[in-house]
């Protein structure tokens, strides 16, 4: 009898151990999802500041500034490249606060595909800026503005 | 002589040729140009968003689109000139009949999902070039998906109810105190873009807040919550310069280096971005020229919180 009870104690310890261990899990997996939904919002708040930085001198509202615009050209250069690793499965609504949408690892073709027009447009005007192609440079803006604007239309929730 | 003659036949055959070439041409120009302004209005009115299901793959103008509203799910019919389902068989006083006063070719009234209670201010020759253009497209042969309207709103005569409450028809009135690009900038934002279809609040029967117009709403198409455009300094784009407003229909970008997403994404990139640079001044001088409403849109809850 005493067997049986030794059994089933070590049988509920391994239980209560599993539960544990999947808990555990769980909140890495979650803590996991947070931090990447945190970097990227960084990420592209970093993003937003380049282009404040750039509209100015864009529109001729202040002067041309090659060092400035070299360094928020590479930060949009930079961020392009990380868009698609910063986007990974179960990172969506589900595992946050955030306003990816789930259309994102619907249409995950589509999202690699903007990503990388990014990508491509802010290597052009990374160029530019450091070979200090003024007109050259506030010809590609729009372009790369667009782009911006080509992947928040369908994967990111409208702002609240 | 032999060689003076043969210039001159060269000459008279070269007039003949020239003729042959141009005269065609010169018969199809006027209509080659109507349908090239119908494009221009084709692209400020919208068309595309709701006439094209996107998201559905579906060809350009043949409709399927879902536009999902307090009433129900409408979905937009084809447009194409495809004769068993799109407009094949209608004639142009169809279309500005459907345009003007909302009422299909059988008689029926529209839902006012398809703004005509704005397009019906758009001017004869704008809406004559529309209809070149739309018979200028190839058609398809996609059926149409029945709208989803919640009871009562099922109940389709109801409409002549609601347009007498709601629908002034006819031709946009010019204010002759205002200057010329101010009067340009509203026939476009109140007439031809609809932009009040979207910002302008609305009554519990989805009739227009005339007193609020444009003051933004938070309960838009697709449930989203649309801005106050009108230049009220802090619940509106008062604080906006023109150059921000410019950026804004151009790109899509707003002042704190952000992007719009959802339906004003798609309006940017279907409308206000192949509008003429004369004409999108003309929407903000327009903009910038209406009375202040305050009006903060109220911040939906997140559904995930």
């Amino acid at each position: 009898m005493t067997r049986v009870w030794f059994g089933l104690a070590a049988i509920a310890a391994v239980a209560v151990a599993g539960g544990f261990a999947v808990a555990e899990a769980q909140t890495g997996a979650a803590q996991q999802a947070a931090q990447q939904i945190a970097q990227r919002q960084d990420l592209m708040k970093a993003n937003g500041r380049a282009m404040r930085t750039l509209t100015p001198i864009v529109r001729g509202e202040a002067a041309w500034n090659q060092q400035a615009a070299v360094q928020a050209a590479t930060t949009l250069h930079n961020a392009a490249r990380q868009i698609p690793a910063s986007f990974p499965e179960g990172t969506g609504p589900n595992a946050g606060k955030t306003d990816a949408l789930p259309s994102i690892w619907q249409n995950w073709a589509d999202f690699q595909a903007k990503a990388k027009a990014l990508e491509t447009e802010s290597a052009k005007l990374l160029e530019l800026a450091k070979a200090g192609d003024e007109a050259g440079f506030k010809a590609q803006f729009p372009t790369v503005a667009r782009t911006c604007g080509g992947c928040h239309e369908n994967f990111r929730a409208k702002k609240n | 002589m032999r060689p003076q003659r043969f210039w001159w036949t060269f000459a008279a055959a070269s007039v003949l040729a020239f003729a042959a070439c141009t005269l065609p041409a010169a018969a199809q120009s006027p209509d080659h140009e109507a349908v090239r302004r119908g494009e221009y209005l084709f692209n400020a009115g919208g068309c595309f968003g709701c006439h094209t299901d996107v998201k559905g793959g579906g060809p350009p103008l043949a409709g399927g689109r879902p536009l999902h509203t307090p009433f129900g799910t409408f979905y937009g019919p084809n447009i194409t000139p495809d004769p068993d389902h799109g407009i094949g068989r209608w004639t142009e006083a169809d279309f500005i009949r459907a345009m003007r006063q909302g009422i299909r070719p059988d008689g029926a009234h529209y839902y006012p999902v398809f703004p005509y209670t704005s397009f019906t201010g758009m001017t004869d020759g704008d809406l004559r070039d529309l209809w070149a253009y739309l018979r200028s497209v190839p058609p398809v042969a996609r059926p149409n998906r029945a709208h989803e309207v919640r009871f009562p709103f099922s109940l389709r005569p109801l409409l002549t109810v609601w347009k007498w409450l709601n629908f002034t028809p006819g031709p946009f009135s010019l204010d002759d105190t205002q200057p010329p690009d101010v009067n340009r900038g509203a026939y476009l934002v109140r007439a031809v873009a609809h932009c009040g279809e979207c910002h302008t609040p609305r009554d519990a029967l989805g009739g227009p807040d005339s007193s609020r117009l444009l003051a933004g709403t938070s309960d838009g198409p697709d449930g989203e919550r649309v801005p106050n455009i009108t230049p009220h300094p802090e619940t509106g784009i008062g604080a906006w310069s023109t150059a921000d407003l410019l950026d804004v229909l151009k790109l899509g970008m707003t002042p704190d280096g952000d992007f719009v997403g959802g339906s004003m994404g798609e309006v940017v990139r279907n409308t206000t971005s192949k509008l003429s640079d004369d004409d999108l001044r003309a929407v903000v001088a327009y903009l910038k020229s209406l009375p202040p409403v305050e009006n903060r849109v109220a911040r939906r809850q997140r559904t995930q919180e």
